[in-house]
């Protein structure tokens, strides 16, 4: 990158498709000027023209180059007004920052992906990742939990997932209704299902925060180690660049030391579950 | 050393009016009792302020102004001079360099201001309430990204050129002021104002843990200390926003996908505040300890330079007054 390009000025792209994934939760499927790469696990900042901007991590697959999709949940001023826009809206993306999941870490091993809400969305553009690198892993536990089954997303996604050779799938809700099949309660209750060999494992956990503070102590419990966990963190990443200071987490910046951090590297640092 | 540049006041005031023409040229004058930098002119040149320490706004707002687009074209304008920066706020520009020169990138808009500008360093002939610049390991007088160093004593003003900038800067002096080399009692009467100030600091500041030591202090503390100091505090901010070297910012979306960058504060309520409303320093002890952490604990690991330069200034400006360092001396105390 040379020294006099602006790194504040976002990459224009156009928003070709919005997906209805729950009643909080939209994909949006992005089309950038240019070809657009990042490595799972990496976040972009979106910006709505005049209006703000907000980082997200893709959910779509890293390998795709000409297109990008971002799931947003409906939380606050930003992902309000994103979800009012239509297919035509020309968006702008800043990025990719930050380091992504180590695939070189799961490589030869049985992972263990644990996902709640809206947590999914980074988790499935690594599910893709893993997808199209299967020669390379033992196994993929995806255990996945939502507050309803209307809550879940991705489901034809799911499905797919089910009939992919190498992948389990469990989901769990915390309220279910007369349909669902699967199991009840918090997304850790599907730890206890699970089967792996943890000496040869790794465990991912994306979510939100209450959700990977209980995930991380079970993990533990399992008998995971601190080195053998990582987690997607979620801040205030602003500018991206390890500059403006909104994303500390003890003397981390999460936007460029993170997001995705082993758990041994911020297990001391005040407050990381808020 | 090699020996200092000398003018005499008479002539120093002709070349003042020169430097003032030629440049955005800014210097420290009175202000209702307190001391800021002003634009220099003919009307306010003589009631310019000689290395007294410190002007109310520290150096850092010449290259990072309050509110700046960041999307538009770096503005090329005037040469700026800033004479009177004290050793506390050059030292700072180590840290401002490092975030906004070196690690990943390079600023435009800083890098064009700090290239387009000379600085002149003061030497300090005094301390000032909450001054402790040499407890953080610095001198009271420029030894570091000061272009020309200026002190001015008995009526004469020396002047130590350091940098290309500097030398450059002492030619154009040169065109208008007779330039004498300081004889040896004036170098020896300026090494001695040094060390005695040093000393003063010294003895003010003999309770005060060093950098290094606040650091280690700082990372042992429980929640009471903090109870205890946040109580008065109002997150008004201002001890960041004043600070040489906090340099916390928040991007705005303007229409058109610009961005300006407005500088920011961690004692904002809000500061890491995210969408879903969750908010690691939404409780103010915790947010008010973020700064003191930042500054001598986090800082420290991820930097070179140093985040707390001395200056006392978010002492001198808190409303609550609050003091960093009595919080300090208090660890300190209670250690031993």
């Amino acid at each position: 990158m040379g020294n006099n390009h602006n790194i504040y000025k976002p990459l224009r792209a156009e928003l070709v498709e919005v997906i209805e994934e729950s009643p909080t939760i939209k994909s949006f499927v992005l089309k950038p000027e240019k070809e657009f790469t990042f490595a799972t696990g990496q976040f972009i900042e979106l910006t709505l023209n005049g209006t703000g901007e907000a980082p997200f991590t893709p959910s779509s697959s890293p390998l795709v180059k000409d297109r990008i999709e971002i799931t947003i949940m409906k939380a606050g001023y930003v992902t309000e007004k994103i979800h009012g826009l239509k297919p035509g809206e020309i968006m702008g993306i800043r990025g990719p920052y930050g380091r992504g999941y180590p695939l070189d870490e799961l490589f030869g091993k049985e992972i263990l992906i644990l996902g709640g809400g809206c947590g999914f969305a980074p988790l499935r553009s690594l599910l893709y990742n893993l997808e199209a690198e299967k020669d390379k892993i033992e196994k993929v536990t995806f255990c996945y939990g939502s507050k309803n089954p209307a809550e879940c997303i991705y489901k034809p996604y799911i499905e797919n997932l089910r009939q992919t050779e190498k992948f389990e799938v469990y989901r769990t809700v915390d309220v279910a209704d007369e349909a669902w099949a699967e199991e009840v309660g918090v997304a850790t209750v599907l730890l206890d299902k699970v089967e792996v060999n943890i000496d040869k494992s790794v465990a991912v956990v994306c979510g939100p925060p209450v959700m990977m503070k209980f995930g991380v102590m079970k993990l533990l419990e399992m008998g995971y180690a601190e080195t053998q966990i990582y987690l997607s963190m979620e801040k205030n990443m602003s500018c991206g660049l390890g500059k403006c200071g909104h994303c500390m987490m003890g003397e981390h910046f999460v936007c460029k030391d993170g997001p995705v951090f082993r758990y041994d590297e911020i297990k001391d640092q005040p407050d990381i579950w808020k | 050393m090699e020996r200092m540049s000398a003018v005499s006041v008479t002539d120093w005031q002709v070349a003042l009016l020169q430097l003032a023409k030629s440049f955005s040229f800014y210097a420290p004058v009175s202000f209702n009792g307190s001391m800021d930098y002003d634009l220099i002119d003919d009307e306010n040149a003589g009631s310019i302020i000689y290395n007294h320490p410190k002007p109310s706004t520290p150096l850092k707002t010449f290259f990072l102004p309050v509110r700046e687009n960041v999307t538009s074209e770096a503005e090329r304008k005037k040469q700026t001079v800033v004479m009177g920066a004290p050793a506390c706020d050059l030292a700072a520009l180590d840290m401002l360099d490092e975030m906004y020169l070196g690690r990943d990138f390079t600023d435009i808009y800083y890098k064009a201001r700090r290239e387009n500008s000379f600085i002149i360093g003061y030497e300090c002939n005094s301390m000032a309430e909450n001054c402790h610049c040499t407890s953080c390991g610095i001198n009271p007088f420029p030894e570091k990204h000061s272009d020309l160093s200026l002190v001015k004593i008995d009526g004469r003003v020396f002047l130590d050129a350091v940098t290309q900038k500097g030398k450059d800067l002492l030619k154009f002096i040169g065109e208008h002021a007779v330039i004498e080399q300081a004889n040896e009692t004036e170098a020896k009467r300026i090494q001695e104002k040094r060390e005695t100030l040093k000393e003063e600091l010294g003895r003010a500041n003999n309770r005060l843990p060093g950098y290094e030591e606040s650091g280690k202090l700082l990372e042992k503390t429980n929640g009471a200390i903090w109870e205890k100091y946040s109580e008065k505090c109002v997150s008004c901010g201002a001890c960041a926003t004043i600070c040489p070297t906090c340099t916390c910012f928040l991007l705005i979306d303007r229409p058109g996908f610009e961005k300006i960058r407005q500088m920011d504060a961690c004692q904002y309520p809000g500061f890491e505040r995210v969408a879903a409303g969750e908010d690691p320093l939404g409780e103010l002890p915790v947010r008010f300890r973020n700064r003191y952490y930042c500054k001598y604990v986090w800082r420290p690991m991820k930097f070179k330079s140093i985040a707390c330069t001395g200056c006392g200034r978010c002492i001198d400006t808190c409303i609550g007054k609050i003091s960093k360092n009595e919080l300090l001396e208090e660890l300190y105390a209670n250690k031993k």
